[in-house]
Formats: C-alpha cells, sequence, structure tokens
C-alpha cells in the first residue's frame, strides 16, 4: 500500500499545481487510475543522461548467463550514469506476478518478453504503457527497423528466426521445406515442444496455416501433430539442444539462434530456415503503466539505451540474437551464417494473431497434451 | 565392530550395492560432464579440465546464488529444526486423539506441488500487503513450509516406542528435569533431529518450484541459476556448480563426524 | 536454553510432578509455534487459492469471484486426459514408495550396521551427495544413461544383446526410475536412525531361542523397523506424487501426472482456477492415499507406529 498511496500523495500536489485537466479530474472525483494515468503521461525522456536520485527501477528478464551479460554490458554503467539500483528478477513467468497484484501494483517497470505471455498479459489488464507514448519517448526508435514496434503491445529488441535444427551427418537429403518435419524417416527421431513453450505455439500456428485454410484451422494443427507422433516432447530448447547432441532427435523445431551456437561448439547441426511462414522469436519489453514518474523515466532511458548498436552487436556476438537497429553491421559468428540486417532481410516476419491464440489456449493445450501423451 | 558387519546378510548387500548404483550413476555422469574440457554438456566427455569450474568460479551469478542459498537453507533448516521437533515431542507424546490429525496436518505442504505453493503464498503476500512479496523473509516462510515436515517426520519417528519411565527413572534416581531429558530423550531422538537437518538442509537448497514466485530481486537461489542455464544454454557450468554443492554435502558430513569422534574422544 | 526448558516443565507437567510450580506450561504449547506457522503461511494462502477452483474459470483473474460452480470439478471428472492423471499419479507414487523401501532398507540397514566410523562416514557421504545434486541436472544424467541412444542401450546394442534400444525413457518405466533416484536417500535416512536404534540382542535373542536368521529379521528387526518405515514411505509418497520436474523430463510429456496439468494452468496459461481445482483433487487424493496407508499400516504393526 506504501507505494500507491504516496502515489495519490505526489499526484496531488502535482495536480495543484496547476494541471488543469487534473484539477478538472480531480473535481469530478475520477478514481486513482485515473489520476495516476494523468500523471504518468506527463513523463518524457529526451536521450539524455540525468540524476536518477538513487531511485529503483524494477526489471524482469532472464537469468543465469543472460543475467551476467546484460550487467556486464548494459547495467553496471546504466546505474552509474542515472545514479540508480536496478533490481533484476529473473524468475519467470511474470504473467502469474502481474495479474496477482493487478494494473495498479505491477511488480516490474520494464520487463523482457517472448510474444505469448506478453499478449496474454496485455489482454489481462491495463498493465503497459500504450506503445506510442513508449515510442514517442525513445529517441533511438527512429533507428530501429518497423517490424519492432508493429506488435502494438512493446518493442522488440533482439530477435531470432524459427527454424528446424538437424543433424547434418544423420539426415539426407537435408529437409526441404516446413513439411519435411512429417517424413516418415523421422518417425521418433523428430522433436518438438510441450504447449507452454512458445516455439511449439508458433509451430502449431504455421502448422495450422499451412496444413488448413488459415492460421485459425486449428483442426488442421491437430491434425499434424497427430501425424507428426511418434516425436519427442521436450519442455525448453536446452533439453532439446541435449537430445540433438546426443542423436536422440535427428530434426527438431528451433530458433536459428541457438542453431548458430551449437554449430560453433562443434555439434553437426544445421538450421533449416522456413520460407512458407517467417516468424521470429523475439525479445520484446514494455514499460508498465501505473508506476513513479521517476521509474517510469528510467525504464525509458534503458530501453532506449537497449537499442543502441553497442548492445545490439554484443547480443549477436554472445547470444547470436540478430539486432533490430538499422545501423548494427552483423558480427562475424553471424554474418559467416549468412545472417544480414538489411531491409530486404527483414521484411515478411509473420507474427501469428496471439489474441486469438490465447482465446483458443484451453482447448488447444488439452487436445495437444492428449495427442502428445499418446 | 567386524562381528557386527558380517552379520549383514549377503542379500542385503548385494541389494545396498545396487541401491547405491541408482543412487550414484546420474551423479559421475555430471560431475564428468562438469569436469569436460569441450564446449557443450556432454558424455562421455570430452576430456577433462577445470574448465567449467573455474567459469562457475568466476561467475558472479553463479557463485552468488550459491552463497544466497547456502545462507537461506541455512535460517530455513535452524528454524525448521527448533519449531518441527517442539512439535514433534508433542505429537509423539500427546495421547489425544487429535496429534494423528495434526501429524498429517504438518506433512500438507510437501504433498502440494511446489508451485501450487509459491502462488498461493506469492497471491497471498500481494493481497494482504504484508510486505512479504520478492523477499527474504517471504521466501523462507515458504522454505520453512516445506523443510519442516521432513524435521518433524524423522523427530516423530525416532520417538515412537520410546518408553517415557526412561526419563522418570532418571529423574527418580536424581536427575534434574533437564539432565534426564537431556541424557535420555535428547539422545534418543539425536539421530531424528540430525536426519531433519539434513533434509530440511537440502530440500531448502534444491528447492526450485516455489521459489518461481517467490525469489527475491538480484538474488538468484542455485537452482533457479541452474535451470534457467540448462534451459537457454545447455552448458557445463551447471554441471560444475554441481560439483560444489556436493563439495558442501561432502565437507559438512566430514566436519560433522569429526566433530562427534572429537567429542568421543574428548569424553573419554 | 529457554525451549529446553520448555519441553522439560511440559514433561514434569505431564507427569504430574512440579510442574505447577514452573508456571502451567501444557504440553501443546511445543506444537504451538508451528501450528500458527502453519495456519497463517499454509493453509490461509492455499486454501484462498483453492476457493479459486469453485469460481468459473476465467484466463488471468486470480480474485475469487463469487461465480459458484463446479464446472472445474467437472471437467476433470469427465476427460480421461484428467481422470486418468490422477489414478497414475497416485498409483507412479505407490510404485516409488515401494521400491525405495524394497532396495533402500537394506542400504539403511548396511549403513546401520557398520560400525567403522571411516565406512559409515563415507556411505553417508554417498547417499548425502546423491540428495544434493541438483534435480535438473542429476535427470540430465539419467538421460544420458536410459535415452534411446543412451549409455545402457548403447552398452546393449554393441555386445548385440538387442537390435532396437529398449524403451528406458519416455515413459512411465522412466519416470519411475527417476523419481526413486530422487526419493530413495528420504527412504534410506527415515530407515537409519531406526533401524540403529534397534538393539541387536533383540535379534540374538530371537535366534537364541531357535530363530534362523531370516525369521529373527522378519519377526524382530522389520516390525521394530516400522516408525522408520512408514515415515520414510510417506515422505516418499509425497515427494513423489508432487514431483512436476521428473515426469516432464522423465517422461517426455507421454507420462501426464497431475503436476504437469497444474504447472501448465498455473505457471503458463493462467487458468488458475482450472488449476487450483486440479491441485485441490490431488491434495485430496493424496490425503486419502496416506490416511488409508497409514491405517493399514497401524493395523499390520499391530497398533505400533
Amino acid at each position: 500500500m506504501k507505494s500507491t498511496s504516496k502515489g495519490i500523495l505526489s499526484t496531488r500536489r502535482g495536480f495543484l499545481k496547476g494541471s488543469a485537466a487534473g484539477a478538472l479530474a480531480l473535481g469530478t472525483g475520477v478514481n486513482l487510475f485515473n489520476i495516476n494515468h494523468a500523471w504518468s503521461q506527463d513523463v518524457t525522456y529526451d536521450g539524455a543522461v540525468f540524476d536518477g536520485g538513487g531511485a529503483t527501477l524494477r526489471i524482469a528478464e532472464w537469468g543465469g548467463f543472460w543475467q551476467e551479460i546484460m550487467r556486464k554490458e548494459l547495467l553496471d554503467q546504466f546505474e552509474k550514469d542515472f545514479n540508480c539500483k536496478i533490481a533484476y528478477e529473473s524468475s519467470f513467468p511474470w504473467f502469474p506476478k502481474f495479474v496477482a497484484g493487478g494494473p495498479q501494483k505491477p511488480p516490474f517497470a520494464l520487463v523482457n518478453w517472448n510474444y505469448g505471455e506478453m499478449f496474454k498479459t496485455a489482454s489481462a489488464g491495463d498493465f503497459f504503457t500504450p506503445l506510442d507514448e513508449v515510442v514517442a519517448n525513445l529517441p533511438n526508435a527512429k533507428l530501429i527497423w518497423p517490424f519492432a514496434t508493429e506488435n502494438g503491445v512493446g518493442v522488440t529488441w533482439s530477435y531470432s528466426r524459427y527454424c528446424y535444427a538437424y543433424r547434418t551427418d544423420l539426415v539426407d537429403p537435408k529437409p526441404a521445406n516446413f513439411k519435411s518435419f512429417w517424413e516418415e524417416k523421422f518417425a521418433g527421431k523428430r522433436g518438438a515442444y510441450i504447449t507452454s513453450n512458445g516455439l511449439q505455439m508458433d509451430f502449431f500456428i504455421a502448422a495450422c496455416k499451412l496444413f488448413g485454410k488459415d492460421q485459425y484451422d486449428l483442426e488442421a494443427g491437430y491434425e499434424a501433430m497427430r501425424k507428426a507422433m511418434p516425436m519427442k516432447i521436450s519442455d525448453f530448447t536446452g533439453n532439446m539442444q541435449t537430445l540433438l547432441e546426443r542423436g536422440e532427435v535427428e530434426l527438431a523445431v528451433q530458433h536459428d539462434a541457438e542453431v548458430y551456437q551449437q554449430m560453433d561448439k562443434g555439434i553437426k547441426v544445421a538450421p533449416m530456415l522456413w520460407e512458407e511462414v517467417k516468424p521470429i522469436l523475439t525479445q520484446t519489453k514494455t514499460v508498465s503503466r501505473y508506476i513513479e514518474p521517476m521509474e517510469k523515466k528510467l525504464a525509458y532511458a534503458l530501453l532506449n539505451r537497449t537499442l543502441e548498436t553497442k548492445l545490439q552487436s554484443v547480443m549477436g556476438s554472445t547470444f547470436y540474437q540478430r539486432p533490430v537497429n538499422k545501423d548494427v553491421v552483423i558480427t562475424e559468428n553471424l554474418a559467416s551464417k549468412g545472417v544480414t540486417n538489411t531491409a530486404d532481410s527483414v521484411a515478411g516476419y509473420w507474427t501469428p494473431d496471439w489474441k486469438s491464440y490465447n482465446e483458443n489456449e484451453e482447448d488447444i493445450v488439452e487436445t495437444v497434451n492428449g495427442i502428445f501423451a499418446g | 565392530m567386524m562381528r557386527e558387519e558380517s552379520a549383514i546378510p549377503l542379500v542385503f548387500k548385494v541389494i545396498a550395492g545396487f541401491a547405491l548404483v541408482v543412487l550414484l550413476l546420474p551423479l559421475v555422469i555430471v560431475v564428468l560432464a562438469g569436469l569436460n574440457a569441450g564446449d557443450y554438456l556432454t558424455f562421455p566427455p570430452q576430456g577433462l579440465s577445470l574448465r567449467w569450474v573455474k567459469s562457475f568460479l568466476s561467475s558472479p551469478v553463479f557463485l552468488s546464488a550459491y552463497f544466497y542459498s547456502f545462507l537461506l537453507a541455512l535460517c530455513a533448516t535452524l528454524i525448521s529444526t527448533v519449531v518441527g521437533t517442539l512439535a514433534a515431542l508433542y505429537l509423539a507424546r500427546s495421547s489425544s486423539k487429535t496429534s494423528g490429525a495434526m501429524r498429517g496436518f504438518f506433512m500438507l505442504p510437501i504433498v502440494l506441488p511446489g508451485v501450487v505453493l509459491g502462488l498461493a503464498l506469492y497471491v497471498f503476500f500481494t493481497t494482504t500487503d504484508i510486505g512479504l512479496a520478492r523477499t527474504f523473509p517471504g521466501l523462507l516462510i515458504c522454505h520453512v513450509l516445506v523443510t519442516c515436515p521432513f524435521v518433524i517426520a524423522t523427530v516423530t519417528a525416532s520417538l515412537v516406542g520410546f518408553d517415557i519411565s526412561l526419563e522418570e527413572a532418571a529423574r527418580s534416581l536424581g536427575a534434574s528435569p533437564w539432565t534426564a531429558f537431556r541424557k535420555i530423550t535428547l539422545r534418543i531422538i539425536a539421530p531424528g533431529i540430525s536426519a531433519g537437518c539434513i533434509f530440511a538442509f537440502i530440500v531448502s537448497f534444491g528447492q526450485f518450484e516455489t521459489t518461481l514466485f517467490l525469489a527475491v530481486p538480484n538474488h538468484e537461489p542455485l537452482p533457479m541459476a541452474m535451470y534457467i542455464s540448462l534451459r537457454y544454454k545447455f552448458e557445463p557450468t551447471a554441471a560444475a556448480a554441481g560439483i560444489f554443492a556436493i563439495a558442501l554435502v561432502v565437507i559438512s558430513t566430514i566436519v560433522t563426524s569429526r566433530l562427534v569422534s572429537l567429542r568421543r574422544v574428548f569424553k573419554a | 536454553m529457554a525451549l529446553a526448558e520448555g519441553r522439560t516443565t511440559t514433561r514434569i507437567r505431564k507427569h504430574g510432578s512440579i510442574a505447577e510450580a514452573l508456571g502451567g506450561f501444557r504440553l501443546w504449547w511445543l506444537v504451538l509455534p508451528a501450528f500458527l506457522f502453519f495456519l497463517v503461511f499454509f493453509i490461509a494462502p492455499v486454501m484462498s487459492l483453492f476457493a479459486l477452483a469453485f469460481d468459473k474459470p476465467v484466463a488471468g483473474v486470480v480474485s475469487f469471484a463469487g461465480n459458484l460452480t463446479l464446472d472445474n470439478f467437472a471437467r476433470i471428472f469427465t476427460r480421461p486426459l484428467y481422470y486418468l492423471a490422477i489414478v497414475r499419479s497416485v498409483g507412479i507414487a505407490a510404485v516409488v514408495a515401494v521400491i525405495a523401501l524394497a532396495i533402500g532398507y537394506p542400504l539403511a540397514y548396511v549403513i546401520a550396521k557398520t560400525e567403522h566410523p571411516g565406512r559409515n562416514t563415507l556411505l553417508m557421504i554417498l547417499v548425502l551427495s546423491s540428495m544434493q545434486l541438483d534435480t535438473v541436472i542429476r535427470m540430465y544424467g539419467l538421460m544420458v544413461l536410459m535415452g534411446d541412444q543412451g549409455l545402457i542401450n548403447g552398452a546393449l546394442m554393441s555386445i548385440g544383446l538387442i537390435e532396437k534400444p529398449l524403451p528406458l525413457m519416455y515413459n512411465t518405466f522412466g519416470v519411475v526410475v527417476g523419481l526413486v533416484q530422487i526419493a530413495l536417500p528420504f527412504m534410506i535416512l527415515s530407515l537409519i536412525g531406526i533401524i540403529k536404534a534397534i538393539h541387536p540382542s533383540l535379534e540374538e535373542a530371537a535366534r537364541s531361542l531357535g530363530a534362523t536368521r531370516a525369521e529373527a529379521f522378519w519377526r524382530v528387526t522389520l516390525p521394530l523397523s516400522m516408525p522408520g518405515i512408514l515415515a520414510g514411505s510417506l515422505l516418499v509418497f509425497a515427494l513423489s506424487v508432487s514431483s512436476y520436474v521428473v515426469p516432464a523430463l522423465m517422461g517426455g510429456w507421454k507420462v501426464m501426472v497431475l503436476p504437469i496439468h497444474i504447472y501448465q494452468q498455473i505457471a503458463e496459461t493462467g487458468r488458475w482456477q482450472f488449476g487450483s481445482a486440479v491441485a485441490v483433487v490431488l491434495f485430496a487424493t493424496s490425503l486419502m492415499a496416506v490416511f488409508i496407508y497409514h491405517k493399514a499400516a497401524v493395523r499390520s504393526a499391530g497398533g505400533r507406529t
């Protein structure tokens, strides 16, 4: 309750200082929700370094090595420059934490998502600052490809492409297209994921689209999953890496960043990028809506820095992630795999209709679980 | 001494050997994978080296996670052992009919999947606004809940069949109540308490699912760090971290057994 | 020391001597801290989450809306995906408890009877180390052993015993092995203390009265180990029935147990009403199983538990 009541107090002071709209809002007895809203719109960021006055910025992002690199390449310096503290949380999932507290008590200010969970959270309540408003406060937004903000909810700052990974020494000829996954020779040797994994969601929707009328043709998707059995089901990508590495699986749904990393470690795998549809696995950030002004300003500043070429290159060299910043020169480790950063190469990325997926998720999870369990 | 050991039936020795194999084979694989010289987690290792052990030791994330988990497990163990032992003393001695039900009651937290308990506590902390959500005390509360049942179970078991008249006899021979308790009861429940302590520490140190919702920002417990690293990059660092977790047990067991034998020496 | 004082006074009170003089402690004071702690931080939070199970399922809603319905339960008991999972969960946990007892008891016995301090410490270290290693990474070790291309299948195939890999994992067998691996140390540690406490002279007495070694064990040692067997198998059952990681990794999503459904509904899809309902079912079923087991155990042990 502490932060909320402080919010009201400082909010009132702000209004008394002379915001006509605010005074009107107060006068007409608008609830805390709207007052906070009016206040938070006052936050603007112009790209300059400022003094955060020791404030805390609460962020949520992946842990382990990811956290280590983020700290080293971005956050430690940011804390120094902006005189603030970053509270880094890595215990996913974020969705339950948001809905447990409601929009006015967001657990984090700046959150890194994959699409599925982000859209689910967005549709569960008024949690995020509208994207237009966020973009308006990011001077570096003019440097990024348009697709990075086309999802309408958050700012994509890094991504990789969905693909198949196959064992180059065990698979001959190499898979030709999306439907190669269903070839008889891969029975029991193909790998996909549990329904809660984002890779599986994209794979499933792509299967609906390519085997059926459109991406909403769930029956076609179910039929495709049925036909893919027997297959190995993994719950996360790291586990799939070991299955591939040990030859338990010869062809697996993957995203290309993982495959490139494995290639450079000497594992005999290669990616087969889908061309029929081109879904991407994104790292996308949202700024929470109802937070203290200073924290919001810091969130903008950090997000803005995330879009700079320096960090984008680091993401390429360490995690084999692709940049969204148009000016980034692709690092050698990715360039050698044929990855480019041109208007042509980023054209045609496909984002499934996540709203529809989430509405049908209950059925999809239940049906696909049933298929996998046999 | 030798007479005792030769008294163990052969079939027991054979099955015990098999049990050890079941327990230790995965361990050997992980340890070797942690000593791998190659770039990725694989078995058999591509040559042995301390590369990933060094990587663990130089990793701020893993190393601080290790110490954080250690501290958390220590606190949880202390609280659970005290609270749990007291409860067990009641459970084992109370003749009341409720004590049977109570015994079941204290087992409840481990019947529930961790993710349910974690979420329940998270929602509880958030909605009641008592400032425990994602704090050390909040996480500790959860760890006490999941470790206490182990202490209660083992201490209660060790007290079953304990004849209270032994203590009374000691008292009638002039021992003070405290001395009678210490010399008789405490000695009898000591193995139960130490087993409970060990359970509590290990369960807390390895607690993962409940932590999903209750982890404290900037402080990643070790199982979390390991899971995330395994989830995204199957790197041998996680296996190397496992080596250190094992080292912790080895060292603490040796230290305790030394202490015990020292005490014996001292007494003699 | 204050705590110990409390214990002592309590006992005196119970056995009616100088207790009143020492401040009227009652026996149940001992259990009070644990009981209150559990009431506030376990019963209250879990019951309010369980209340959701009787609410209409809506994604992402965490508060009790009061739209009372039994739809969630109807769903569980009408769809085989869920009701079979109940049977599977309890069945697997029971099998794991039996196996853990069968192979854990002899090891606990050996450890309890090994008096050489060095050897005893070594055995303890071996058991404890296996427990201490993180579950996920330990399952990795098991997968290396038991996968289709694993060490066991590889060895059997290379010596020509089998042509196709044996299905050692991605099935119920794999899950059971994984759970036994995880739960075994809990069984062993529950037993060691109890077996140690059984005086060797009891078994010797039985033998001097003409019992064979096996009879002496069966009639004397084993019944006296009952409290440890009971405690150990309850712990193993509880750990197994609530495990998510092991079925998820060793079962390859082919062995759908209740914790998998719970985990998915709660952590991923956000349908907490349904997730809570599955949790309620798991909870109730486990309690029932434990209750039945307890009754049976008490009877078979002749009231000695």
